[in-house]
C-alpha cells in the first residue's frame, strides 16, 4: 500500500482531475464526430447545437457508405502510404548518413542544392511534376502516387542533423573493428536515432494518407481513387451534408484504431526511446 | 479557407507551366478545332467511339446524370459510348482541367465555367460550325445561356447543369410582421428596417458579395468591370453603393461569416431571408423542432431593371480527334434535348435550360409544386453571368468580395467603399 497521509491523497486527487479533464478535452473532437454522425440533416445544422441527437439516424452509415466504393478507397490509400513511407524511410536514411558520415568531392554544394529545393513550394512543382507524369503514361497508376514523394528533401535534413549528432568516436571506434559503413548505418546510427526515424515515418504517413489534390490529379477511375476522395462527396456548390461527413469519418477512423491497439507498443516505444544509451 | 489557397498556388504555377509549354502545345491545337467542325452535318460518318466526359456532379445529380448518359450509349445509332468520369468538386475539376490543359491532355468534353479556360480558350473547340448545321433550335435555349456561351467571340460550350440566385426567405414570419416579398430597393430597405425593429435580426444576406455586387451594379442601370478595369466609377455606381453600405451600416444585411451559406442560418430563423443559388434549397431545413416556419421564394429585388445572378456550368468540348468531336457533339445534343433537360431538372433540381421545356405540360406540372422553380422561371428573362473571358477575371472575384467583407466590417460609408473598390479591381489588372 502507498502512504495514506492526506496530502499525497489530495495530491492525487488534484492530478487525475487533470488528467481525467485534459483527456476529456482531447476526446471531444472525437466524441463530437460520433454523436454528429448519427444527427439528422435538420439537426446538424441547428443552432445553438444540440450534443446527443434527438434521434439516433444510423441510416446516415448506409447513406455514406453507398456514396463511394470507401474499402477500395482504404485499400488504396493504406498501400500509397505504406509503400511511400518505408520508400522514404530508406532513402532519407540512406542519403542522411551520406551527407553527415562520408566524404566524398562536391559534399557541400550538393547538400545545398537539396537544401535550395526547400525554398520552391510545392504547389509550384504540381503541374511540371505532373506533365513530367503524363509524359511517362503513368497516369492512373500506383506509381503516379507513389514515385514523386520517394525522396524527401526535409526529412533528409532532419536526419542528417540527428545522424551528425552522434558522436564521431562510434563511428571510428566501429570502423577499427572492421564494421563496414551499411552494417554502421543500420546496427548502430539507426537504432540510435529510432525516436528521429520515428518521427520522420508519422510525418510521412500522415501526409500520404491526407493528400488529396496530387491523388486526384493523376487518378481518372474511381478504383485508383484514395479515401479522401471519398470524403469530399458530400460537398457540393451548394452547401455540405456534414453529417454523412461524419458517417464517412466514422468508419473511416475505426482500421486506424484497430491497427493502433495492435501496434501500440512499438509507436509509443519510438515516441519515447532516447537513444543516447551508449 | 486552404483550399483557395491552394488553388490561388495552383493558378500562379499554370501561368509559368503554360509559358514553357506555349510554343509546343497551342500552335497545332487551333487547326484542328476548325477544320473538323467544317465538316460536321453535311453527313454523318460517325465511327463507334469512346467520349470521355469529366464531371463534378455527386448524390443524385450523378444518378441523373448516369442515367441520361446510359440511355444515349443504349439509344444512339452510331456506337458512341460516353465515360463519365467523377473529378470531385468543381474546385477540383478546374484544377484538374488546368492541369491537363498544360499537359494537353484534356478529356474530350467537360463540365466547365467560363472562367475555367480563360488561359486555355484555344484548346476549346469552336461549336459554331456544330450549332449552325446541326442545332435546329439554338434559339430556343435561354438567350442568357447562349450570351454566355458566346462571349469568347466563338461558341465555347452548351449549356448545362444551371442554377439561378433566388431570394429565400421565412414566410412565417414575414406574414406575422405585415411584410410581403420585396419587389424593388425600397421594400427590401422596408423589410429591414421591420425586422430589424420587430426581432432584432438583420432582414437579408448574400451568399456570394461579388456577384451581389455586379447584380445590384446591374439592377441600378450600370456596368460593373470588364478587361479595361472598373466601370462602376460613376454617379450610379456611387448610388449603388450608397443602398448596399447602408443596408450593412444600418443591420439590416449581415455577412455570412464562418457558416459560407445562409441556409443554416435561414433553418435556424436568424435571419429573415437571404440571396443564394437555387440549388441550395435542399440544404433549408424548414422542420427543425421548435423553428418551424414555411419557406418563401421570389426573384431578386431589381431597381431600375432586374438582374439576376446564373450559376452552374456548360459542357465544354475539346476533343482533338475528328470522329470524336462529332460523336461528343451528338451527345451535347442529347444532353441539351428538351426531353434531356426536363429530366434532368426535375431530378436535381437544375433549371431547364430551353424555353419550350419551361413551357411543357410535364414541366409545368412539376413546377406547380416548386416555388424555387416558379420563381426561377419568373426571372429567367433577367439572367447574366460575369464576364469571364478576360485574364485577371478570376481574382477581380475574389479581390472583391475580400474587400467588400472588409468595408462591410469597418462600416464604410458609400464613397470611401467605391473608391477601395474601384483602385482594388484596377489593381489587378495594372
Amino acid at each position: 500500500m502507498k502512504s495514506t497521509k492526506p496530502s499525497a491523497i489530495i495530491a492525487d486527487i488534484v492530478k487525475y482531475v487533470v488528467l481525467i479533464a485534459g483527456a476529456l478535452f482531447t476526446l471531444l473532437p472525437f466524441v463530437w464526430m460520433v454523436l454528429s454522425s448519427l444527427k439528422s440533416a435538420n439537426e446538424i445544422v441547428q443552432i445553438p447545437p444540440t450534443m446527443i441527437p434527438r434521434k439516433f439516424m444510423f441510416s446516415n452509415y448506409a447513406e455514406a457508405w453507398q456514396e463511394a466504393p470507401f474499402p477500395r478507397y482504404f485499400l488504396n490509400t493504406v498501400f500509397i502510404a505504406t509503400v511511400t513511407t518505408v520508400g522514404v524511410l530508406l532513402t532519407s536514411i540512406l542519403s542522411a548518413f551520406a551527407f553527415s558520415r562520408l566524404d566524398f568531392p562536391g559534399k557541400k554544394i550538393i547538400f545545398s542544392l537539396f537544401m535550395a529545393t526547400l525554398m520552391i513550394p510545392g504547389e509550384m512543382l504540381l503541374i511540371t511534376n505532373f506533365i513530367t507524369i503524363t509524359k511517362l503514361k503513368w497516369i492512373d497508376t500506383y506509381k503516379a502516387m507513389i514515385v514523386p514523394w520517394l525522396a524527401n528533401v526535409f526529412y533528409t535534413y532532419l536526419l542528417t542533423q540527428f545522424f551528425s549528432s552522434v558522436p564521431e568516436a562510434l563511428y571510428l571506434a566501429a570502423k577499427v573493428d572492421k564494421c563496414s559503413d551499411l552494417k554502421f548505418l543500420f546496427k548502430i546510427m539507426v537504432p540510435m536515432n529510432k525516436n528521429a526515424i520515428t518521427t520522420v515515418a508519422i510525418l510521412s504517413f500522415i501526409g500520404s494518407w491526407n493528400s488529396f489534390l496530387w491523388p486526384l490529379l493523376v487518378t481518372n477511375s474511381t478504383n485508383m481513387r484514395v479515401l479522401s476522395h471519398g470524403l469530399v462527396r458530400f460537398q457540393s456548390e451548394a452547401g455540405t451534408k456534414y453529417q454523412l461527413v461524419m458517417a464517412a469519418s466514422c468508419i473511416l477512423v475505426v482500421p486506424i484504431i484497430i491497427v493502433y491497439l495492435f501496434l501500440r507498443k512499438y509507436i509509443l516505444e519510438g515516441m519515447s526511446y532516447t537513444g543516447v544509451k551508449g | 479557407m486552404k483550399m483557395k489557397r491552394i488553388m490561388a498556388l495552383v493558378m500562379a504555377s499554370i501561368m509559368g507551366a503554360s509559358l514553357l509549354t506555349a510554343c509546343g502545345g497551342s500552335g497545332g491545337s487551333t487547326e484542328t478545332t476548325t477544320a473538323a467542325a467544317a465538316a460536321a452535318g453535311s453527313e454523318k460518318d460517325i465511327q463507334p467511339t469512346t467520349i470521355t466526359f469529366w464531371h463534378g456532379m455527386n448524390n443524385k445529380q450523378e444518378q441523373s446524370l448516369t442515367e441520361l448518359t446510359e440511355k444515349f450509349n443504349a439509344e444512339n445509332e452510331y456506337g458512341i459510348t460516353v465515360e463519365l468520369v467523377n473529378q470531385g468538386s468543381y474546385s477540383d475539376l478546374q484544377t484538374k482541367l488546368m492541369a491537363n490543359a498544360a499537359a494537353d491532355t484534356l478529356p474530350d468534353i467537360a463540365q466547365a465555367y467560363n472562367n475555367y479556360f480563360t488561359d486555355y480558350v484555344d484548346k476549346v473547340v469552336a461549336l459554331d460550325d456544330f450549332v449552325k448545321n446541326d442545332y435546329p433550335d439554338w434559339d430556343d435555349i435561354l438567350e442568357s445561356y447562349r450570351t454566355e456561351n458566346s462571349e469568347y467571340g466563338k461558341i465555347t460550350g452548351v449549356p448545362f447543369n444551371k442554377s439561378t440566385y433566388l431570394f429565400f426567405y421565412n414566410k412565417t414570419m414575414f406574414d406575422e410582421l405585415g411584410l410581403e416579398a420585396p419587389k424593388t430597393w425600397d421594400d427590401l430597405q422596408h423589410i429591414g428596417e421591420v425586422i430589424l425593429e420587430k426581432k432584432g435580426l438583420a432582414a437579408i444576406g448574400y451568399d456570394s458579395m461579388c456577384d451581389m455586387l455586379e447584380a445590384a451594379l446591374r439592377q441600378h442601370g450600370e456596368q460593373y468591370v470588364d478587361e479595361t478595369g472598373a466601370l462602376f466609377n460613376t454617379d450610379g455606381g456611387l448610388e449603388t453603393l450608397e443602398f448596399i453600405m447602408n443596408m450593412y451600416n444600418s443591420g439590416y444585411a449581415r455577412l455570412v461569416g464562418e457558416d459560407n451559406y445562409f441556409s443554416d442560418s435561414l433553418s435556424n430563423g436568424m435571419i429573415g431571408g437571404y440571396v443564394g443559388s437555387s440549388t441550395g434549397v435542399s440544404y433549408i431545413s424548414t422542420d427543425i423542432e421548435g423553428k418551424e416556419f414555411e419557406l418563401g421564394v421570389c426573384p431578386v429585388v431589381g431597381d431600375k431593371t432586374n438582374a439576376a445572378y446564373n450559376a452552374g456550368t456548360n459542357i465544354v468540348m475539346f476533343a482533338k480527334d475528328a470522329n470524336n468531336q462529332k460523336a461528343a457533339w451528338e451527345y451535347m445534343k442529347f444532353m441539351t434535348s428538351k426531353e434531356s433537360t426536363i429530366k434532368w431538372a426535375m431530378d436535381t433540381g437544375y433549371l431547364p435550360i430551353r424555353t419550350s421545356a419551361y413551357e411543357s405540360d410535364e414541366y409545368k406540372a412539376f413546377m406547380e409544386g416548386d416555388i424555387t422553380a416558379q420563381a426561377a422561371y419568373e426571372q429567367a428573362p433577367y439572367g447574366f453571368v460575369s464576364k469571364a473571358s478576360f485574364t485577371g477575371s478570376n481574382e477581380i472575384r475574389n479581390v472583391v468580395s475580400t474587400t467588400l467583407n472588409e468595408l462591410i466590417t469597418d462600416k464604410a460609408d458609400a464613397q470611401t467603399a467605391l473608391d477601395t473598390l474601384v483602385a482594388a479591381v484596377n489593381d489587378v489588372l495594372k
